[in-house]
C-alpha cells in the first residue's frame, strides 16, 4: 500500500448525507412554522392527524428497520394512548388533574403492555416468527377487549364528544408538528449514535451479540417499552385532538398500515417513514373520496412491489440523486485500552469442567468430561470429526447446553446461565464461520464488541476507539486498521475471521475459545494468527482453548493437547506424547475400539494398549494418517 | 342486474347530475349525504342513495331551492365512528356543504356531531335510533324507542301471551339504548327479561347466543342490531337453529326483509314507513322511484324514505328563512312541515317528529301485512335542553 | 348435545379454513397472508353462483379451480423471489391480499352480500334439531383430512413433498424438483383456501373483508399444530372447543379471542407446539 493510498484512506469521507438531511430538516421546520398560514382548514386537520400517525410510524421503523423485529402491534400502543385520553376525559371530565392523570395512564399502561409483550416475545431461544405472531395477536386482543367493554369503552361506537384541549387548529398543528420533529430528531440522533448501532448488530446477528455479553432480550424489551410509550403518547395526542376514539385506532388494520408506510417510505432510514406516512395519509384523505378503489389498489401494488423488488423503499430511491442514503462512514482513531493488571499470583485454573455430559435423547455426545485449564495455557483440542469438540465448546459457553456436570469459569459456576453471563465471567468465543455483523463497519463492530467494558453512548458518535493491547495487535497485524470504515460484508473471508477474533479480544476475556481459527485461511494468514494466539497465551496470560485439525499449526503454538474421541477425553499431554501415541493413531485410523466408561475420562497410553490388541503397522505414522483428514 | 356495473352506474348518475347542475348559472346548494357504503349499513345504503337522488331530481325539476339547483355530495362513512369522522371532515371542511342530510349508524352520528358543531352546519338525521341525542345543529325525523317499542311488546304480551323475553343486540349505543328502553318497558308491563346478549357491530357469528336462547327457552325474542348485515346473519342463524318463538325485530327495514326472503317470514316489526301504506303521496312516491330506477330499484324502506322527506323539509326551511345561513335555517326547521308518504311530518317535538307507527308482520311473499296502526305517536321529551 | 355439535362444527370450520394455509406453511415455511383474500374470493365465487342462479353445489369445484389459478400466479410472481426472506414473504402476501380485496371491491362493490345455502333445513340428531348445512361441514372436514393425509403419505407426490419439507437441499440433490413441488403445493393450498371461503359463506355473509377475521385464527392454529393434517385436526378440535365454551360461558367477544391467546401461550411454553419430534 502506497503512502498516498494510506493517507487517502485515513481521511474521513465527506459527509454528503448530513448536509442533505440538514436541508430536509430545515424544510420540515419551515413547513411546521409556516403551515397554518398557508394550508386551509381541511388540510391542517389532515396533517395534524398524519403527524401523530407518523410518530407511530417512526417507532415501527426503529423496531423493524433498525432492530429487525417485524411488528404489527404498535397500533395497540397507539390505541391505548388514545383511549387513555378518551376514557378519562369522558368519565372524569377535563381539568389539569385529569389531563395529568390521562398522560400518566397513557405512559403507565403502554409501558406495562410493552413489558408484557416483550417478556412474551423476546425470551431466550424465541424465533423472530414467534415475536411477529405475538405482535399480531396483541392489537387483536386489545380491540376485542375494547369491543367487549360495553358502555364504559363505548364498544363499537367508541367514545365521542368528550371535552378536550380548547386549542385552535393552528396551535394543534404546531404542537403535533413540533412533536413529530422532536421525535424524529431524537430518534435520528439515537440511531446514528454508537448505542444505536447495537440495534443493527442485534438485527444482523443476535447470537454474536449474546456472545459479546450483550443482554439481547433486555435491550429489546427496553426498546419496546420506549417505543410503546412514544406510540402511546402519539395516540394520546390523536385522541385529544380528534375527539373520537374507536376500536379501529388500536386494531391490526392500523398496525399493518404502519408497516406499509414504513416499507414504502424506506425501512431503516427514519426520515423515509416520516415523509412516507405524512404523504400517504394526505393523499389518502384526498384520493379515497374521488377514487377509493384505485387508490387502495395503487397502495397495495406499490407495497408488494417494494417488498419484492425494492426492499430499501421508494422514498430513498427518489431522493438518491440528492445524495441521500449514503451512510457517512468514519474511521475512528485507535488507542489502547488499559486493562487491570493480571494477578499472576493467582494460579487457580481459569476453566474447570467436572463430569460434563451431553445427551440428545439416547445419543451420548459427551460423557464424563473433566479437565481444567490455566491462564497462560494454550490448549489444543483435537479429535476426529464427530468426536464432540464443538459440543464441548458450547457446553463451556452456555449454561443451558449440557445435560449434567459442572463448569466453572474463573472460579464462577456457570450453572444454567446464558451465554451473556458466561461472557461476563470472562469467556470469549470465536465461532468456526466468520460470525460478524454484516452491515456494520469494522470500527463499529469493534466498538460494539467492547460494550461490556465501555457502554456506547446513546447520542454521541465517539471518534476514538479503545481496544486492549492484544486486540490492537490483531487489528494492526492483519491490516484491519486501514479498513476501519469498511463494511464487514465487503471484507475477504480471512479479514472477516480476523475481525471476529479482534471482536472477541476486544472483550478483554480471560478465557478464549477458538473453533477452527485457521479454517479457510491462506498460509500467510495462518502464520499471522499463530503468532497472535501464541502471544495471547504467553505474553498476555490468557487461557486459550483451540479446536483444530491442522496439526502443524497446533504443534507450533499449543502448550498442551487434549484428545477427544466419541465424547470422551481419552488423552492429555504434550504434542509429542499425543502424536506418537498408539491410541491416537488408532483413533484417527478408525481402528480403535470403543473406549470403556472410565470415571475420569482420561486413560494412559499403556493402559489402553493393554486392553486392545491392534495390529496397526508402526511405520504408518499417525501424523500422515491424521493429515489425510479433510481440513 | 349485473352487480359489476352498479357502482359504475352510481358514479355515472352522480356525474350526470353534477353535469346537469353545472349548466345552471347560479351557485348550487350543496347537500352532503354521508352513508354507510361499506360496513354493516352497506346493505341499506343503496336505497338511501336512491331516495336522495329522487328528492334532488324532483326539487331541481321544480326550480331548485330559492332558484338555486341542489347538488348532492355523497361520502362513505364506513358505518362507524372513524369513517364518519373522515366523511364529515370531507363534507364540512373540504366540500363546504350547506347542509348534511344523513342516514347513519349511531356510532357514525356520535362522531359526526362535534364536526357539525365546529363547522356550524345544519344536520338532519334521518335514521331511527335509540333517542336522546341532542345538538344545537341537529334535527331528527326518524323514530325513537318511545314511538316504536310499545306496539311490538304490547302485541306479544296481549296477543301472543308472552311472559318471558330474550333480548339480542349489537354492542353499541343503538343496540344498548334500544334494549335498555325495551327492558324497562317489558318490566313495566309485567313481563320478564330472561336473557340479554350483545355482539360487536361487525360480528356475524351468533352461535353462542343462539345456544343461550335455546337453553333459556323464552316466550318471545326481540332484537335490535345494526341495520343491514347483522340482521340477516342473526335471522339466518336463528332459523337454522329451528327457534320458533315470535320474533320482533326492532331494527329491520322492509328492504332488508325482502332480501332475506323466506328467512324473514313471520318476523314482527314496527315502522313508520311501509310500502303498503295506502295514501296518494306514497303511491306517487313509489311510482316515481320505479320510473327513475326501474329494475335497479331498492325497496323504499324505513331507512330510506325519511331521507327523501328530509330534503323537502330542508327546502321548506330555507325558503321560510329566505337564506341558507345556518342559524336561520336551524330556527326555521322546527316550523316547517312536509306531507309525504308517511303523512304530515314536522320536527317540532324537541327536535324530533311525531309519527304514525304501523305494526307489521312479514309475509311469505316479502310484503308486510299491517296489523295495527297508531296515529301521531309522540316521541317524548328527547332534548329538553335544546330550544 | 347442541353444545357438542357446536364444538364439532366449529372445529370442522376451523379445519377447513386452515388446511390450505397448513399445506403451504408445512412445505414452504412461508405463511401465506393472502389466504384471507383467497377465502374472500371463495365467498364471492359463491355469490356469483347465487347471482347467476346456478346450482349452489357448483360453487365448490369452481372455487377450487379459481383458487388454484390464483395460487399459480401468486407463487410465480410474488412468493418465488422471497423464499429466502420469510418475514418479507408475510408482508408481500399481505399486500397481495389487499390487492385482491380491492379487485373484488371494484368488481362487486363494497356491500355485504348473501349467498344461497346448498343445503337448507335442519337435521335431527339425538332429539336436537341442528342446521343441516353446519352438520354437513363435519364430514366434509373429515374427508378433506383423509384425502390430504392420503395424498401426503400415500402418493409419490406426497413422499416427494415430505422429502422437501424435511431437507430441501438433500431432496434436490436426489433429483426431486423442489421448485415444482413448491409450485404445486402452493396452488393446492390456495385452491383449498378458496374452497374454504365458499364453504363457510352460506353461514353468515360475504363482504370484501370477510377473510381477514379467519386469517389470524388460521395463522395461529398453523403455528401451534405440527406438520400433519391429523395433528391440525386435533388442534382445531381442542381450540375450537375452547372458543365455543368461552363464547357461551363468558362472552362471544372473548370467545373470538380464545384461539389467538391460547395459541400464543402454547407457543411460549412449548415452542414446537403440538408437533412431537
Amino acid at each position: 500500500m502506497t503512502d498516498a493510498t494510506v493517507a487517502a484512506r485515513a481521511a474521513p469521507r465527506k459527509p454528503v448525507s448530513v448536509a442533505g438531511l440538514a436541508a430536509l430538516g430545515g424544510l420540515g421546520v419551515a413547513l411546521v412554522v409556516v403551515g397554518p398560514y398557508v394550508f386551509d382548514t381541511y388540510l391542517l386537520n389532515i396533517l395534524i392527524k398524519a403527524f401523530f400517525f407518523a410518530i407511530a410510524a417512526i417507532t415501527v421503523d426503529v423496531l423493524w428497520g433498525y432492530t429487525g423485529y417485524l411488528t404489527f402491534g404498535q397500533s395497540a400502543f397507539f390505541g391505548v394512548g388514545a383511549y387513555a385520553a378518551g376514557l378519562i376525559f369522558t368519565h372524569y371530565g377535563f381539568s389539569p388533574a385529569t389531563v395529568a392523570a390521562a398522560v400518566g395512564a397513557a405512559i403507565a399502561c403502554t409501558g406495562l403492555l410493552a413489558a408484557l409483550v416483550g417478556w412474551l416475545s423476546f425470551y431466550r431461544g424465541a424465533s423472530p416468527f414467534f415475536a411477529t405472531v405475538i405482535s399480531l395477536v396483541v392489537p387483536i386482543v386489545l380491540s376485542q377487549l375494547l369491543l367487549s367493554g360495553g358502555e364504559w369503552t363505548g364498544s363499537s361506537s367508541g367514545l365521542t364528544g368528550y371535552e378536550t384541549f380548547d386549542w385552535s387548529l393552528e396551535a394543534w398543528f404546531w404542537v403535533s408538528g413540533g412533536a413529530l420533529l422532536a421525535v424524529g430528531t431524537v430518534a435520528w440522533l439515537a440511531m446514528r449514535s454508537d448505542g444505536g448501532r447495537v440495534l443493527t448488530a442485534i438485527r444482523d446477528n443476535e447470537s454474536r451479540c449474546e456472545y459479546l455479553g450483550i443482554r439481547v432480550s433486555r435491550v429489546k424489551i427496553m426498546l419496546l417499552i420506549a417505543m410503546g410509550i412514544v406510540a402511546g403518547l402519539a395516540g394520546f395526542g390523536y385522541g385529544a385532538f380528534s375527539g373520537v376514539v374507536a376500536p379501529e385506532l388500536s386494531g391490526f388494520v392500523l398496525g399493518t398500515e404502519l408497516i406499509i408506510w414504513v416499507a414504502l417510505g424506506g425501512r431503516g432510514t427514519l426520515w423515509g417513514p416520516l415523509i412516507g406516512a405524512v404523504l400517504i395519509n394526505v393523499a389518502s384523505a384526498y384520493l379515497s373520496g374521488s377514487m377509493p378503489f384505485a387508490w387502495q389498489l395503487i397502495l397495495g401494488s406499490a407495497f408488494v412491489a417494494v417488498i419484492v423488488l425494492l426492499p430499501q423503499g421508494l422514498i430513498p430511491l427518489l431522493l438518491r440523486p440528492f445524495g441521500f442514503g449514503r451512510r457517512t462512514a468514519t474511521a475512528p482513531a485507535l488507542t489502547e485500552r488499559a486493562l487491570p493488571p493480571v494477578d499472576t499470583a493467582d494460579t487457580s485454573p481459569a476453566l474447570v469442567m467436572q463430569d460434563v455430559t451431553r445427551r440428545f435423547g439416547s445419543l451420548h455426545v459427551l460423557q464424563g468430561i473433566s479437565f481444567s485449564a490455566r491462564a497462560g495455557e494454550l490448549v489444543g483440542l483435537i479429535g476426529p470429526n464427530g468426536a464432540g469438540k464443538t459440543t464441548l465448546m458450547r457446553c463451556m459457553s452456555d449454561g443451558a447446553d449440557r445435560t449434567s456436570g459442572t463448569v466453572a469459569l474463573c472460579g464462577n459456576d456457570i450453572g444454567r446461565l446464558s451465554p451473556q453471563a458466561c461472557v461476563r465471567f470472562g469467556l470469549g468465543r470465536k465461532f468456526q464461520n466468520a460470525n460478524v455483523f454484516e452491515s456494520l463497519t469494522v470500527g463499529e463492530s469493534l466498538r460494539i464488541a467492547g460494550t461490556l467494558l465501555e457502554r456506547p453512548s446513546l447520542w454521541r458518535r465517539s471518534q476514538v476507539l479503545a481496544l486492549p493491547a492484544y486486540a490492537l495487535d490483531v487489528v494492526r497485524t492483519t491490516g484491519l486498521d486501514y479498513k476501519l470504515d469498511a463494511v464487514a460484508r465487503d471484507l475477504s473471508h480471512g479479514e472477516q475471521q480476523a475481525l471476529e477474533l479482534a471482536m472477541v479480544l476486544a472483550l478483554a476475556p480471560r478465557i478464549v475459545l477458538l473453533d477452527e481459527p485457521t479454517a479457510g485461511l491462506s498460509k500467510h494468514e495462518r502464520t499471522q494468527i499463530g503468532e497472535i494466539l501464541s502471544a495471547l497465551a504467553h505474553r498476555y496470560g490468557l487461557c486459550c482453548l483451540l479446536v483444530e485439525h491442522d496439526l502443524d499449526f497446533v504443534e507450533q503454538i499449543a502448550t498442551r493437547i487434549v484428545v477427544l474421541h466419541q465424547g470422551k477425553l481419552v488423552m492429555e499431554g504434550s504434542f509429542q506424547d499425543v502424536v506418537n501415541s498408539e491410541l491416537v493413531r488408532n483413533i484417527y485410523a478408525g481402528t480403535a475400539q470403543p473406549v470403556p466408561d472410565a470415571h475420569d475420562g482420561v486413560q494412559s497410553d499403556a493402559a489402553f494398549q493393554q486392553s486392545n490388541t491392534s495390529t496397526v503397522p508402526k511405520e504408518d505414522s499417525p501424523r500422515s494418517t491424521i493429515s489425510k483428514e479433510p481440513t | 342486474m349485473n352487480p359489476l356495473f352498479s357502482s359504475f352506474r352510481l358514479s355515472a348518475l352522480a356525474a350526470a347530475s353534477l353535469l346537469a347542475v353545472s349548466v345552471q348559472a347560479a351557485e348550487p346548494i350543496k347537500i352532503g349525504v354521508p352513508v354507510g357504503l361499506s360496513g354493516a349499513n352497506s346493505v341499506v345504503a343503496p336505497a338511501v342513495v336512491q331516495s336522495s337522488q329522487l328528492a334532488v331530481d324532483e326539487i331541481n325539476a321544480a326550480g331548485g331551492i330559492l332558484g338555486r339547483q341542489v347538488q348532492l355530495e355523497i361520502a362513505d362513512d364506513g358505518s362507524g365512528a372513524v369513517g364518519a369522522q373522515k366523511a364529515f371532515d370531507t363534507l364540512v371542511f373540504q366540500k363546504k356543504v350547506d347542509a348534511v342530510i344523513g342516514m347513519e349508524t349511531s356510532a357514525a352520528r356520535s362522531a359526526a356531531l362535534p364536526i357539525v358543531a365546529r363547522g356550524k352546519t345544519p344536520y338532519i338525521y334521518t335514521s331511527f335510533y335509540e333517542g336522546r341525542s341532542c345538538s344545537k345543529w341537529m334535527y331528527v325525523n326518524g323514530w325513537v324507542p318511545e314511538q316504536q317499542v310499545a306496539p311490538v311488546v304490547d302485541y306479544f304480551t296481549k296477543e301472543k301471551k308472552a311472559k318471558t323475553f330474550f333480548l339480542i343486540g349489537s354492542d353499541y349505543s343503538f343496540g344498548r339504548g334500544m334494549l335498555s328502553f325495551t327492558k324497562k318497558y317489558i318490566e313495566q308491563t309485567g313481563g320478564k327479561v330472561v336473557g340479554e346478549e350483545y355482539l360487536p357491530m361487525d360480528g356475524s357469528d351468533w352461535t353462542a347466543i343462539v345456544s343461550k336462547i335455546r337453553s333459556a327457552n323464552p316466550d318471545a325474542l326481540i332484537s335490535s342490531t345494526a341495520g343491514g348485515a347483522p340482521n340477516v346473519s342473526l335471522a339466518k342463524q336463528l332459523q337454522g337453529a329451528g327457534l320458533k318463538q315470535p320474533y320482533g325485530n326492532l331494527a329491520i327495514d322492509e328492504g332488508t326483509a325482502k332480501t332475506m326472503g323466506a328467512v324473514a317470514t313471520g318476523m314482527y316489526l314496527s315502522a313508520s314507513y311501509l310500502t303498503s301504506i295506502d295514501t296518494p303521496e306514497n303511491k306517487r312516491f313509489i311510482e316515481a322511484m320505479t320510473k327513475k330506477f326501474g329494475n335497479d330499484l331498492k325497496t323504499p324502506n324505513e331507512l330510506s324514505e325519511p331521507q327523501y322527506e328530509a330534503f323537502f323539509l330542508y327546502k321548506a326551511a330555507v325558503e321560510k328563512a329566505g337564506t341558507t345561513e345556518s342559524e336561520k335555517v336551524i330556527a326555521a326547521l322546527a316550523e316547517v312541515s312536509f306531507k309525504g308518504p308517511r303523512g304530515v311530518v314536522q320536527m317540532n317535538k324537541s327536535r324530533h317528529a311525531a309519527l304514525a307507527m304501523q305494526l307489521g308482520e312479514v309475509q311469505a311473499d316479502g310484503s308486510i301485512k299491517i296489523l295495527q296502526t297508531f296515529p301521531s305517536v309522540d316521541p317524548g321529551p328527547q332534548c329538553p335542553n335544546i330550544k | 348435545m347442541a353444545l357438542l355439535l357446536d364444538v364439532l362444527t366449529t372445529a370442522a370450520m376451523l379445519f377447513i379454513v386452515t388446511a390450505g394455509l397448513m399445506m403451504i406453511f408445512g412445505v414452504m415455511k412461508i405463511v401465506n397472508f393472502a389466504h384471507g383474500a383467497l377465502l374472500t374470493m371463495g365467498g364471492y365465487v359463491s355469490y356469483v353462483v347465487t347471482h347467476l342462479k346456478l346450482d349452489p353445489w357448483l360453487s365448490w369445484p369452481l372455487a377450487f379451480v379459481c383458487g388454484m389459478v390464483a395460487g399459480l400466479i401468486i407463487e410465480y410472481l410474488v412468493v418465488r423471489p422471497l423464499y429466502k426472506r420469510p418475514l418479507d414473504a408475510i408482508l408481500a402476501t399481505w399486500g397481495l391480499g389487499i390487492i385482491i380485496g380491492q379487485l373484488i371491491v371494484i368488481a362487486f362493490g363494497r356491500e355485504v352480500q348473501f349467498t344461497d345455502t346448498p343445503l337448507d333445513g335442519m337435521w335431527t340428531l339425538a332429539g336436537t334439531g341442528y342446521s343441516a348445512y353446519r352438520l354437513l361441514l363435519i364430514p366434509v372436514a373429515v374427508v378433506l383430512c383423509g384425502v390430504l393425509t392420503a395424498l401426503l403419505n400415500g402418493t409419490r407426490f406426497g413422499v416427494n413433498t415430505r422429502a422437501v419439507i424435511m431437507n430441501e437441499k438433500l431432496a434436490s440433490g436426489l433429483g426431486i424438483n423442489a421448485g415444482r413441488i413448491r409450485f404445486i403445493t402452493f396452488s393446492l393450498g390456495a385452491g383449498l383456501g378458496t374452497l374454504a371461503g365458499t364453504l363457510v359463506s352460506p353461514l353468515s355473509s360475504v363482504d370484501p373483508n370477510m377473510g381477514v377475521g379467519w386469517l389470524v385464527s388460521a395463522f395461529m392454529l398453523v403455528m401451534v399444530s405440527g406438520h400433519s393434517m391429523v395433528s391440525l385436526m386435533a388442534t382445531c378440535l381442542v381450540f375450537g372447543a375452547a372458543q365455543v365454551l368461552v363464547s357461551i360461558y363468558f362472552s362471544p367477544v372473548l370467545g373470538g379471542l380464545t384461539i389467538a391467546v391460547l395459541a400464543a401461550l402454547t407457543l411460549r411454553i412449548r415452542p414446537k407446539g403440538f408437533a412431537h419430534d
